[in-house]
Parts: C-alpha cells; sequence; structure tokens
C-alpha cells in the first residue's frame, strides 16, 4: 500500500509542495446496488444497464452494471481520502476511458500519479496533472485516465 | 472497452427510441434546465465522499452527472447507449448552489463498427446565464436499428 504516505491530522497541501512522481493508493470501496439506485434518482440517468435487472439477465454483462460517472465519481471521493486536501483545489480538465464493467458488489480502489506540475495562468495558482486506474477487486483496470488541477500557492 | 450487450437494446417500439442511425450530424438537442440545490450537492457529497469546505460550491463533476441525465428529457426518443467507452471534459467556469444548468449536445462525428456504432458527442454545460461553464466530448457505443 502506498497510502503510508499519508500523515495524520489534518494537513493542507499548497501547490509548492506537490512532487512530479508522488504515488496515492486508496482504500477500496464495495459499490452496492443501493448506490447504482442512488445514483439513477440523482442523476436521472434511468438507462436499462444500470436500472433493470431483469433485461441485464439476457445481456452478457448477466445483470445491472454501475454509471460509469458513479465510479468516476466515487474514485474521485476515495482519492480524497489518500491524499492530503489540497489548497483551493478545482478540476479543470479530464480525460476518462472507461475499460470495463462494475457490478453490484465489485470492489474498487484508486492508484495515482502525479506526473506533472506547471504554473497556472496566475501567479497565485499552478496546475497539477494526476494519472489515475481504478482496480477492481481482480486488479483489472476498471477505468483510467488523466485529470488536471489547479492548486493554490503557498503565499510568501 | 465494455463489450455491448449482445442481446440488443430494451424493450420499447423503434419510435420510443433512437438508434445510430438516427443520428444526424450538428444537429442540436437542448435538455431541460435544472437548478442545483443544496440537496443535490449533499447527497452527491454523501454518495461519493467528496468533501468540501465551502457548502454552497457544486462538486466539478456534479453537473456532468446531472447533463447525463438531463439528456434523456429531450424531445428526441432516448439514444439506445450500449456502453460509455470515455470523454474528455473541462471546467470554463465554477458553478454555485442555485445555479441552473442544462445541456446542449450534437453529434460531432459517427463510425459504423461490427456491432453497433461509435458515436462522438459534442456537449456543452451553460447556466441560467448562458455561459459555457464546462464542456465534453463524449464516445459512446450505441445500438444499431434493429433488422425487422
Amino acid at each position: 500500500m502506498l497510502s503510508s504516505t499519508l500523515v495524520s491530522g489534518p494537513r493542507i497541501l499548497y501547490f509548492d509542495d506537490i512532487q512530479v512522481g508522488a504515488e496515492y493508493e486508496s482504500p477500496g470501496r464495495t459499490v452496492t446496488e443501493a448506490d447504482i439506485v442512488l445514483f439513477a434518482g440523482l442523476s436521472g440517468d434511468y438507462n436499462v444497464l444500470h436500472t433493470d435487472a431483469e433485461h441485464m439477465k439476457a445481456s452478457i454483462f448477466g445483470e445491472r452494471i454501475a454509471h460509469g460517472l458513479l465510479v468516476l465519481s466515487i474514485q474521485q471521493g476515495l482519492l480524497g481520502r489518500a491524499m492530503p486536501e489540497c489548497a483551493g483545489s478545482s478540476l479543470i480538465a479530464l480525460k476518462w476511458k472507461f475499460r470495463g464493467p462494475i457490478k453490484i458488489g465489485d470492489t474498487v480502489r484508486v492508484r495515482a500519479r502525479v506526473t506533472a506540475v506547471r504554473e497556472g495562468d496566475k501567479p497565485e495558482w499552478g496546475v497539477i496533472a494526476i494519472e489515475r486506474r481504478v482496480l477492481n477487486q481482480r486488479g483489472e483496470v476498471v477505468q483510467e485516465g488523466e485529470t488536471e488541477h489547479m492548486i493554490e500557492r503557498r503565499r510568501a | 472497452m465494455p463489450s455491448p450487450a449482445t442481446t440488443g437494446p430494451a424493450p420499447g417500439s423503434a419510435a420510443t427510441q433512437s438508434y445510430f442511425e438516427d443520428l444526424e450530424i450538428g444537429v442540436v438537442l437542448e435538455t431541460p434546465g435544472m437548478t442545483i440545490t443544496e440537496a443535490h450537492v449533499g447527497l452527491f457529497a454523501g454518495l461519493v465522499g467528496e468533501r468540501s469546505a465551502d457548502p454552497f460550491a457544486v462538486p466539478d463533476l456534479l453537473p456532468l452527472c446531472l447533463s447525463s441525465g438531463l439528456g434523456w428529457r429531450t424531445d428526441t426518443p432516448p439514444l439506445v447507449v450500449l456502453a460509455f467507452m470515455g470523454f474528455e471534459w473541462r471546467s470554463h467556469a465554477s458553478v454555485r448552489v442555485g445555479d441552473t444548468i442544462h445541456a446542449r449536445s450534437h453529434t460531432a462525428a459517427k463510425r459504423a463498427m461490427r456491432e453497433g456504432g461509435v458515436v462522438f458527442e459534442e456537449r456543452e454545460i451553460v447556466n441560467h446565464r448562458g455561459e459555457v461553464v464546462q464542456s465534453c466530448r463524449i464516445t459512446l457505443l450505441v445500438a444499431r436499428r434493429p433488422a425487422s
């Protein structure tokens, strides 16, 4: 586990603290039927892929699968539990691939690595890029991609 | 890549669903609006476990999640999507509780495959002042119209 880099107690990272190559691994989270039902209700995406168990029995998945955006959102939350909070962080760009289905009962975790740091448009901000892989309980990559975040710089 | 459901689209007559063949390049679809409330933010934060110090800041991924549901509520019959393959997304402005968003989208390109077809959709998420707050290019695997 790489999450041993996590320090105890609250700590805030500024852009200046972040190093290329830093790695984080989140705890696991089991995706439940309740997660999928709640996400369908919240997002309004009731596609049969996620909501019709009978229809999906006859599909090659054999059962309902989680919304791709649900698991993308879950990994964002998981990474937040493995990485110290970044000051004023906001997501500015995302490139993402859905590699395989996530079924009810699957347990996902995210592995992330800082791949780039660069100056922002304004002196008080910097931008970092994080490469992420979402793995299931068998170690298969089910989603992967890269995110860019704007982070506050430490004030002099 | 997730494999398509080989048994084909969900039950429903051809008139109530759209297929790969029905998509025309460049035709713009606008969804109804959705006002983002504290309830949306609280539910989303609890569901996905994303923390935020500012309760009126809308989590970055929530507008995109809402836009996928709004896409089902246009006059065009819903598209039979077999798999969501990937996307590229950018944020242009922050979204706050109380903002009303809607989505505007069009098919930018499409390519027939052995099973179904790949569709590239351009989507913009627009706030109540008409500002594009987020934009994305989405890759979907879509069912072909069943032969009958």
